[in-house]
């Protein structure tokens, strides 16, 4: 069972910082470059693993949620 | 700066933000929390600010945005404690666990939902790594915009 906590309140600080970023011409990352961090925060997310009394996911669910927030923010309102 | 620090810093403090964020949210059960997860997040902005410069940083911190962040950390933190003043007598009690049974029926309000049910703790983390992020950043703003007499 996914813990709501962690999941939810990650992916509200990261939207939130999220919506600050706003890339302008001479810094511009295409998909690709966050694809390559998407795959970089899942390992490191892995390395990192859950909480010591969480046992919901085998990596950390509020780093995963703090990244999908800031995406999330950056596509909505950034 | 160089080219290569420019490709590298944005992606390298969108996952140092992420780490800060995962800090603040174990404060409860892991070493670290508000102030050390704030600092965290502060300092992937400190690394975008210093590197693209601060006026061509992909993160627009405001002054608005900072100051709301600001003030929600300080009302959250202040508004939790006068809610232990209201309901046990105590400022700052923890009414999410009610662990000397003052407040019995109320403590399903301010759970925090996972493992542990640590109560009011966890917000409290939370509102104080907002505070702290907002604190350290501004601190660096203020020397980036200073241009010298």
């Amino acid at each position: 069972m996914l813990y709501i906590g962690p999941s939810l309140f990650g992916f509200l600080i990261g939207f939130i910082l999220g919506t600050r970023i706003k890339e302008d011409e001479e810094v511009r990352f295409p998909i690709s470059s966050y694809i390559v961090i998407l795959i970089a925060a899942i390992l490191m997310a892995w390395q990192l693993g859950p909480f010591p009394y969480y046992k919901d996911l085998p990596l950390a669910s509020g780093f995963i949620a703090a990244f999908i927030g800031i995406i999330a923010g950056r596509i909505i309102r950034g | 700066m160089s080219t290569i620090l420019k490709i590298f810093a944005f992606p390298a403090s969108i996952l140092i933000i992420c780490l800060g964020i995962s800090t603040i949210l174990g404060g409860h059960i892991t070493p670290g929390g508000g102030f050390q997860g704030g600092a965290i997040i502060a300092a992937g902005f400190i690394f975008c600010a210093i590197v693209y410069g601060f006026e061509k940083t992909p993160f627009k911190f405001t002054h608005r945005f900072m100051a709301a962040l600001e003030s929600i950390g300080a009302i959250g933190y202040i508004l939790l404690g006068l809610a232990g003043i209201l309901f046990s007598g105590y400022f700052l009690y923890n009414i999410g666990v009610d662990l000397y049974n003052l407040l019995p029926g109320m403590s399903s309000v301010f759970n925090y939902p996972d493992a542990v049910h640590a109560g009011i703790i966890p917000y409290l983390n939370i509102l104080i790594g907002l505070k702290v992020l907002v604190g350290l950043s501004a601190v660096v703003i203020t020397f980036l915009e200073f241009k010298g007499e």
